[in-house]
């Protein structure tokens, strides 16, 4: 018998190129996430200027053939530090996914598969972070460890952790009574086992509409972060650090800071938000 | 089980979850090895003065007796003493900020039902097009930071239009509330405070200036309420009881919003709570954007002040809000749904 092993490489490229509901919302969100992730990979290359260099142009001078984006208070190219201006949001975004997913996904595992008062207990301590803000446990632990990116990301995903958890225990309470793995107990295989080889993979579909969601929520709170103050040093391009600090020169009329720097906050947050919407359309038909 | 018993059993969870969640602000605040007063001060400080300071708020005890004062003088309502130089406690400071942020919450949670609700059914009402856009309007209002929208609506508002005022509460000194047989009430919510009083002047200028943010906040959290209202909607739709309500000839209006909608609007209710995480959040935001005196700023500028007793205080105070919070709401939904209870 051919055996069909869940992976995710298989599953995004399926429910972009498959039919069925949601597809739209699905192609246009990972299409916004590809490109933008290109464009801060290759920043690099493309950025006509240095999105740091201090009076390449006029200070805040609008929109330009030679400055399509304008500049900022101190003549810095808005187009470059656009272009540059994702690097580290989505960095933090993505470290912050990685952490929650490989802390919450195995405690979840473990917890509803062995059970008992062990599986209360964690649950118990899960639940009662699950419905914390972010951004205020954010806010306290960067204000006592300082801002890095492996700090930010750190922050954001404690209160992520119980949203795996919870998702992953739900389904593993099913499954672990379903048949094939009671045959792979027979046949002598280990919890561990049991447990990455034969249940993770039918999970991992539930797992990527969670990252999904999760990614929208970290790129808001690195956002947040940013406005209050908390983000990453002032002078790096970001596109909280622009958002922040061009509400200040509305006053003078430049409105092309926030708008192009707070667009594309909007947009790597729609990008996941696309995502997870066309997923929970293809799996629930009360939606469509 | 009956509802009395639903709540004794939920209140009974409740407890452990936040102990749960003050032992990990406590131990988040004291992982760090050393002295959160080394923190606040540069490192050539006076020695003496950081050991007064530590003495003070009680640093240089064991941590396991910090940990048990620091319990106990939670069951007290004491939340510590500020940093700042003259100790001063910090519950007074964030209870004389709460209603701020309350008010904001209870407008932006109004604005956001009442524009989630009436798009939701507007939407399963039309169908096609309408519905698609008023879809995306649900996943982009999510993924729109709230000070972003605050910045859209104090440029248009504020600075083009001239119409509303774009920070602050209040232009000038605040209703003072009212006495009545010798009590007298002030609630700290300024559109409150100016109705008892029967001032009908002070209501417009405090509700003037709470219209711009709740609806910032109010339009980031819609989204959730679009969402749920279109879902329950659709389902209802699909119910008997409107394809007979229908059968009978009633009109399209009627069906939708006195048969489906009040079928549909139930689970709204669970919303609010689940949304609450979200709103206090964005409260911190808003409030920053619109210098608006509430706990989320005074959140901000202790941070920004290095008064780390002021900020465990607050966490701890939303922390307790926002528990409570959810078990009234939990309280609420299983009364009006008796199912929830089974």
């Amino acid at each position: 018998m051919k055996r069909e092993y869940f992976s995710p490489s298989r599953f995004i490229f399926y429910s972009i190129l498959g039919r069925g509901y949601g597809r739209a919302f699905i192609v246009a969100g990972f299409s916004i996430i590809a490109f933008l992730s290109t464009m801060s990979i290759i920043a690099p290359f493309i950025s006509p200027h240095d999105p740091t260099k201090i009076g390449i142009g006029p200070s805040n001078s609008p929109p330009s053939p030679s400055f399509p984006f304008g500049t900022d208070q101190y003549g810095r190219d808005m187009l470059s530090r656009i272009i540059w201006g994702g690097r580290f949001i989505l960095l933090v975004a993505f470290t912050a996914v990685l952490i929650c997913a490989s802390i919450g996904v195995p405690i979840g595992l473990l917890s509803s598969y062995i059970g008992g008062n062990l599986d209360r207990s964690v649950s118990l301590i899960m639940d009662s972070v699950y419905s914390f803000p972010s951004l205020i446990l954010a806010v306290m632990i960067i204000s006592i460890y300082g801002t890095s990116v492996i700090n930010e990301a750190l922050a954001i995903a404690v209160v992520y952790i119980p949203s795996y958890f919870r998702v992953v225990r739900s389904q593993v309470l099913s499954i672990k009574e379903l048949q094939y793995v009671e045959a792979a107990k027979c046949s002598g295989a280990n919890t561990l086992s049991i447990l990455f080889k034969h249940i993770l993979p039918s999970i991992i579909s539930s797992i990527i509409v969670v990252a999904t969601v999760n990614f929208a929520d970290s790129i808001l709170t690195t956002a947040g972060l940013d406005f209050i103050g908390l983000g990453l040093p002032v002078n790096l391009p970001d596109w909280g650090i622009d958002l922040t600090y061009g509400r200040f020169e509305l006053a003078s009329g430049s409105w092309w800071v926030i708008l192009s720097s707070g667009t594309m906050i909007l947009l790597a947050a729609l990008g996941f938000s696309l995502i997870s919407e066309g997923y929970a359309e293809r799996q629930n038909p009360k939606i469509r | 089980m009956g509802l009395r018993e639903y709540i004794l059993t939920r209140v009974i969870l409740t407890i452990p979850m936040v102990f749960i969640l003050l032992s990990i602000v406590f131990f988040v605040m004291r992982i760090l090895p050393g002295n959160p007063v080394l923190l606040r001060f540069e490192k050539n400080a006076d020695p003496q003065l950081i050991a007064s300071y530590t003495h003070k708020l009680g640093l240089d005890k064991p941590l396991y007796i910090q940990y048990i004062d620091y319990i106990n003088d939670l069951f007290h309502g004491n939340l510590g003493l500020s940093m700042s130089g003259d100790f001063s406690p910090v519950a007074p400071e964030i209870m004389s900020r709460f209603p701020a942020t309350l008010e904001l919450a209870i407008y932006s949670t109004l604005v956001a039902i009442l524009l989630g609700i009436g798009l939701g059914v507007l939407g399963v009402a039309k169908r096609g097009k309408v519905d698609s856009a008023i879809k995306l309007y649900g996943i982009i209002s999510y993924a729109t930071p709230v000070f972003f929208v605050g910045m859209v609506l104090q440029i248009v508002f504020g600075v083009f239009l001239h119409v509303l005022p774009v920070y602050g509460r209040y232009d000038g000194t605040p209703p003072s509330g009212i006495t009545v047989a010798g009590i007298h009430i002030q609630t700290g919510l300024y559109t409150l405070d100016s109705l008892l009083s029967g001032n009908f002047q002070a209501f417009l200028n405090s509700a003037s200036h709470i219209v711009l943010p709740s609806i910032a906040l109010g339009v980031v959290i819609s989204g959730v309420f679009v969402r749920i209202t279109r879902a329950n909607m659709l389902e209802t739709i699909r119910a008997d009881f409107v394809i007979a309500a229908r059968a009978r000839g009633l009109k399209e209006r009627t069906v939708l919003l006195g048969y489906a909608l009040k079928n549909a609007i139930l689970p709204v209710v669970t919303v609010i709570g689940l949304q609450f995480a979200i709103l206090v959040s964005g409260a911190v935001l808003t409030e920053t954007e619109f210098s608006i005196q509430g706990l989320g700023l005074y959140l901000v500028d202790r941070v920004y002040f290095r008064d780390y007793t002021a900020v465990q205080g607050t966490v701890v105070f939303l922390a307790i809000i926002i528990t409570t919070v959810s078990l009234l709401i939990d309280i609420m939904y299983a009364y009006l749904d008796p199912r929830v209870r089974l």
